[in-house]
């Protein structure tokens, strides 16, 4: 399965310059690369395509069916032009979003698009965050609290044009909206490309890391209420959008789990941007993995060890208006009102 | 579902026997059994509605009205959009009156 990474993050936040830089690696030579628009820093790379917006709604009509038929197609003929020796053959894509644009739906054309699915899976969402205007982004603008809700690495750039207390104020604003995925800086150059790219879900080992720094969001989740009593730092407004861990002790019915969290997607996965978590299900001796952004669910995964000796079921759930307790008593109600 | 993604086998994140990495211990339910559970589970979960689903040939699942409306759909994903259609509005999993009216169901 080739990976697909999408790069996102607000306007002049550099993703361009981040793509740039890892694109011109040996390693990254075989990486096709999709824009939407081609941008003032000119990126020179062999197998380089341009896409604009459209969108298509497959026949199921719901939204997590919602494939952006540019990317659809530009997908499909690079593979086809690759398998019929046309381009050289690539083992990686990058898709970069405009700095306005929601990357959802990226993840769900190669999610749910039949014939993509079976050849490509999402790798890392990379949003680029400015360390200088960052905070002001964040408070400003909603569509750049989402893309750094659905990220699994964020990376702070322009870090030399910062000083220590901007960079830090926005990482733990940043930190607030998205403790899940993993925060790094760059200063235009000597990114770590295998932490940003390579490594993910996909690879055993990773896996375990990544799951382990996603359970973390629970002691963040406490450390943040421990900050409201007395610090002083300069949190911006994110309006409703929160994070928390949900805890489940009992063996989960994975067949009346999967049935309430696509219902619950269904109604309001426009408001549920991100869902993580692990879980001790009754079909399995090993704990299983979700990961979900919005609408659009991956295949389940699973550790070859739970983290800790901690068996409990918990789930990240990254929200915009919703409460812990709302969806806990949901799902506490549904599995004692179905259970077998 | 045309005839091409029957082909392609197109499969949900839900079902455990798509997933066999995953679901590796010997209580797992077998393809039909699990189907005959998620069933049972959305059907639970669409009485307050007076709809319900029926499995068709392993492939796809039946939702039926108490109005005689019937549809065919691929997943689970799939039986909440149409739900949406015959109602008007989504099937809310956070809406007490419904938590209330499927354990109300459960202990009758």
């Amino acid at each position: 399965m080739i990976p697909v990474n999408v790069v996102t993050g607000f306007l002049g936040s550099g993703k361009t310059t981040l793509l740039k830089e890892v694109l011109s690696r040996p390693e990254f030579s075989d990486t096709a690369v999709i824009v939407n628009e081609f941008g003032e820093v000119g990126l020179d790379h062999i197998l380089l395509e341009e896409v604009s917006e459209g969108v298509l709604l497959l026949d199921s009509g719901c939204l997590c069916c919602t494939i952006r038929s540019d990317l659809q197609e530009t997908i499909r003929e690079l593979y086809d032009r690759a398998k019929r020796g046309e381009i050289p053959e690539f083992r990686r894509v990058v898709v970069e979003t405009t700095g306005l644009a929601d990357p959802t739906p990226v993840v769900s054309t190669i999610v749910a698009e039949p014939v993509i699915s079976k050849h490509f899976r999402t790798g890392n969402i990379i949003c680029t965050v400015e360390a200088l205007a960052g905070t002001d982004t964040l408070a400003r603008h909603p569509e750049a609290i989402k893309q750094v809700a659905v990220a699994d690495r964020i990376l702070v750039t322009k870090c030399d044009l910062a000083d220590t207390s901007q960079i830090e104020t926005l990482e733990d604003n940043v930190d607030k909206i998205n403790p899940t995925a993993a925060t790094s800086r760059g200063s235009g150059e000597g990114f770590d490309a295998d932490a940003l790219f390579a490594l993910d879900l996909d690879d055993d080992v990773s896996r375990q890391e990544e799951v382990s720094r996603w359970l973390d969001a629970e002691v963040h989740d406490h450390d943040h209420e421990h900050d409201h009593h007395h610090d002083g730092i300069d949190h911006i407004e994110i309006g409703d959008t929160g994070s928390f861990v949900l805890r489940y002790d009992l063996p989960i019915d994975w067949t009346a789990f999967g049935v309430w969290l696509t219902a619950l997607l269904h109604a309001h996965g426009e408001r549920v941007l991100r869902v993580k978590g692990i879980l001790n299900v009754a079909e399995s001796d090993r704990p299983v993995v979700i990961n979900g952004v919005q609408h659009v669910v991956h295949p389940p995964l699973h550790l070859r060890q739970w983290p800790t000796e901690d068996h409990t079921s918990r789930i990240v759930f990254i929200t915009q208006g919703i409460s812990e307790a709302r969806i806990r008593n949901s799902l506490s109600l549904f599995l004692s009102a179905v259970a077998a | 579902m045309c005839g091409l993604c029957g082909l392609l086998g197109q499969v949900h994140w839900t079902d455990t026997s798509a997933h066999p990495a995953a679901f590796t211990d010997d209580r797992r339910r077998t393809f039909r059994a699990e189907r005959a559970r998620r069933v049972a589970v959305v059907n639970a979960a669409l009485k307050p509605y007076r709809m319900k689903v029926s499995d068709f040939e392993a492939t796809n699942y039946v939702l039926s009205t108490a109005t005689g409306g019937r549809a065919i759909v691929d997943d689970v994903q799939a039986v909440w959009g149409k739900v949406d259609d015959f109602l008007g509005r989504p099937v809310d999993p956070l809406d007490p009156d419904w938590l209330e009216a499927i354990q109300a169901t459960r202990d009758r």
